[in-house]
């Protein structure tokens, strides 16, 4: 869906992205993540054509955002992380104002407006002024004034900063719903935990360069290639030895009690291990599939960055 | 309704009481107006007051609100939402344009209606005329407004900070007001002919109206992500030196007024547009992919006018005659000055070119008004304290003692070592 090539993008005496080359796929949700200054920011402008980059190529469901800005912000809805809203209007207002000038037919307004309210649970609140509203309501709008016109690429930078964990929570649910509807997402935050409930991927920058774009499996998924928690109730101390031999196993770290393992096999294979071992008289207390969480995966990209540069 | 822009701005304008409150206050300011002096002929006192009342409701409150139109957006995070919509250039600049002032017009509309109904009663000649006249200004007003906060908005957020632009709305108040007097108004002489005074303010205000919306459009269409090749500010530089000359006796008054116009138009732009040193990479990329169409659309405005400084200088000294004392008592507003004029100002943009280039070149603007006083006025006032004329002449080669030709490679020597400095600049300061 979106296709970035050699993007580059300077400020003044300082490098904000540098030969960025990434592609998002269709119908998933992207954490972009990285510390403050990564570039985050300047990404997600770069892509929504707010800002012009120094060099490379920004493709969008196959248009040209540095040739056809206006084209592409029509299957676009964009949150920024200081977002505003016209505090003198009522929800309902600011809601069918985003709508037409999104280009939405005006027959086709109401009936956008009534959905993006239920939706976002804002149908109660739609004669109110914006400016009376909670900071977690006022996301909420800014987050309907970007989806009302239903884009394919939805860019929210922090949408979850100052909110309540209840308002994250529905938030999560919402981007989850939209990613079902088939809208594609790139999400940027500094909390990563919060990311982790949506995410299909993760996409991670430090000082303006990528350091990786990768898929995040699902703990369930039955492929052939996952990470598995072994813990004993009794302490055995041929465990790691064991576990070496294996075949099947890529040990990652070990004791007398636990275990974690990159296991290549499949269910039926991870039922043989977990026999063998019961059968080796190991008191097995769990064998788990462990999934790596959006925090470990980024730390182990920034450590094998710092590695390389080493 | 079709403008959205257009549309928000009327919901936030307008409202009941508003919509009530502003006949009847009007309503009450013509009775006592009419009221005021019996004796007197109250379709004359009515006239003018209506015209008063429209100059403060359309002009001046007008413009307050014109510049809010784009003060009130950067300053409430809500201009990223704007430019993300789908509305074209033009939708967006006609909503804001005749929506931010849909209340101001409202009320000019009113005392219109009240300018013409006196104006005919009280036997006024060219009420017409001068109706059209005082709309067209509030067009011109605004719409600058609208363009000239864009427009500076992209290089200095401290001017939308301090809030905007407006104070300019009230100098071109004052330049417009006197044509609106109601004493005797004598036909205005231009290019040779007589045109009556009420046609001429018409003619003057519909240009300049159309000029300035045309100028609002572009601006948008720029911080819309819609690339604009920069013809248009040359083009009003060339419109403007026509209408100027216009006034002006001499043969070769065109050539000499453009090029006062062009320079005039580029400091304005120098000083005002981003020259940062990643707009010049960009250029220099595009450039080198050759690019052309990109190297324009990235292209700053002021270098047009630069150019056309020296296409008016050449043509000011091509057609001259000798001096023409009539019409330019100072030396440097001489024909044979004209080249030497064209080279200062290259000079001075290289100055600025250089001070933006720096690694922190976010004070450029005041460091090079700074040195420009400093070699334009102090170092030529010590050089003649001390009787040294040949450095004074050095610094300022604008002087009758010496041949006007010697002042040409004096400032062509300025102009390379403001050059030589920029490119050392370029230099030692490249990014990472």
């Amino acid at each position: 869906m979106i296709e970035i090539g050699g993007l580059t993008f300077d400020y003044p005496g300082h490098r904000a992205l540098n030969d960025v080359t990434l592609t998002v796929a269709s119908g998933s949700v992207t954490a972009l993540v990285g510390p403050n200054g990564a570039g985050k920011t300047t990404l997600m402008r770069c892509i929504a054509g707010l800002e012009t980059p120094l060099e490379g190529r920004i493709v969008v469901d196959g248009m040209d955002v540095i040739e056809q800005p206006r084209e592409v912000h029509r299957i676009m809805g964009y949150l920024s992380d200081f977002f505003g809203l016209y505090q003198d209007l009522s929800v309902a207002r600011c809601l069918e104002y985003a709508a037409a000038a999104q280009g939405l037919p005006d027959d086709d307004i109401p009936d956008a407006i009534a959905r993006t309210a239920e939706r976002l649970d804002l149908t109660d609140k739609l004669h109110q002024l914006s400016g009376n509203l909670s900071r977690g309501q006022r996301q909420r709008v800014a987050i309907g004034q970007a989806i009302i016109h239903q884009p394919k690429v939805l860019l929210l930078d922090e949408p979850a900063s100052g909110l309540d964990p209840e308002a994250r929570a529905s938030l999560a649910a919402l981007f989850r719903q939209l990613q079902a509807d088939g809208m594609t997402l790139l999400v940027s935050s500094h909390i990563l935990a919060e990311l982790d409930e949506y995410s299909t991927h993760m996409l991670a920058l430090r000082d303006g360069r990528m350091l990786e774009n990768r898929t995040l499996k699902s703990p369930h998924a039955a492929d052939e290639h996952r990470m598995l928690h072994l813990a004993l109730a009794q302490p055995d101390a041929r465990l790691p030895e064991w576990l070496k031999a294996h075949a099947q196993v890529v040990l990652k770290e070990a004791d007398a009690c636990h275990a974690e393992f990159d296991f290549r096999g499949d269910l039926h294979a991870q039922a043989a291990l977990l026999k063998a071992l019961v059968h080796e008289g190991y008191t097995v207390s769990s064998l788990a599939a462990h999934k790596e969480n959006l925090q470990q995966s980024y730390l182990r990209s920034v450590a094998a960055h710092l590695e390389g540069k080493q | 309704m079709s403008n959205p822009e257009f549309k928000r701005n009327l919901w936030l304008s307008f409202s009941t009481h508003r919509l009530a409150a502003m006949p009847a206050l009007l309503g009450l300011t013509f009775l006592a107006a009419a009221l005021a002096d019996p004796q007197d002929n109250v379709a004359e006192r009515l006239y003018g007051a209506a015209i008063m009342l429209f100059i403060f409701i359309v002009w001046l409150w007008g413009a307050r609100n014109a510049n809010a139109a784009i003060v009130d957006e950067l300053r409430d995070k809500t201009w990223d939402q704007q430019r993300m919509s789908a509305l074209s250039p033009w939708t967006m600049t006609w909503g804001k344009l005749f929506g931010a002032t849909s209340f101001n017009w409202y009320g000019g509309a009113m005392c219109l209606v009240v300018v013409a109904t006196a104006g005919f009663a009280a036997g006024k000649p060219d009420v017409l005329a001068n109706a059209i006249s005082l709309c067209a200004v509030g067009v011109m007003l605004h719409a600058a407004l609208i363009a000239l906060n864009l427009h500076t908005s992209q290089f200095e957020s401290r001017v939308i900070q301090r809030g905007g632009m407006g104070w300019l709305a009230i100098i071109l108040v004052f330049m417009f007001m006197p044509a609106f007097s109601l004493g005797d108004q004598k036909p205005v002489h231009w290019w040779g002919m007589e045109i009556s005074h009420a046609l001429f303010w018409l003619d003057t205000a519909l240009l300049f109206a159309a000029c300035a919306t045309f100028a609002a459009w572009r601006v948008v269409c720029n911080a819309l992500q819609v690339r604009t090749r920069p013809w248009a500010w040359p083009a009003f530089a060339c419109l403007l030196a026509v209408y100027l000359a216009g006034f002006a006796r001499g043969d070769n008054s065109l050539w000499l007024i453009g090029l006062f116009v062009s320079v005039a138009m580029t400091y304005a732009a120098l000083f005002t547009e981003p020259n940062t040193l990643l707009r010049w990479r960009k250029l220099r990329l595009l450039q080198q992919r050759g690019d052309s169409r990109g190297w324009l659309e990235h292209l700053p405005v002021w270098p047009t006018t630069l150019a056309l400084s020296f296409a008016f200088a050449l043509l000011a000294m091509l057609t001259s005659s000798g001096p023409q004392n009539e019409f330019s008592p100072v030396n440097m507003l001489q024909p044979q000055y004209a080249f030497t004029i064209a080279l200062m100002l290259l000079r001075d943009a290289c100055i600025l070119l250089f001070f933006s280039f720096a690694p922190n070149g976010k004070r450029a603007v005041g460091a090079t008004m700074l040195y420009l006083l400093v070699l334009n006025m102090l170092l030529p006032f010590l050089a003649e304290v001390a009787g040294l004329s040949t450095v004074r002449f050095f610094f300022l080669p604008f002087e009758a003692t010496y041949e006007s030709w010697s002042s040409v490679p004096v400032m062509a020597v300025h102009a390379a070592i403001a050059l030589g400095l920029v490119r050392w600049r370029l230099r030692n300061n490249e990014q990472p």
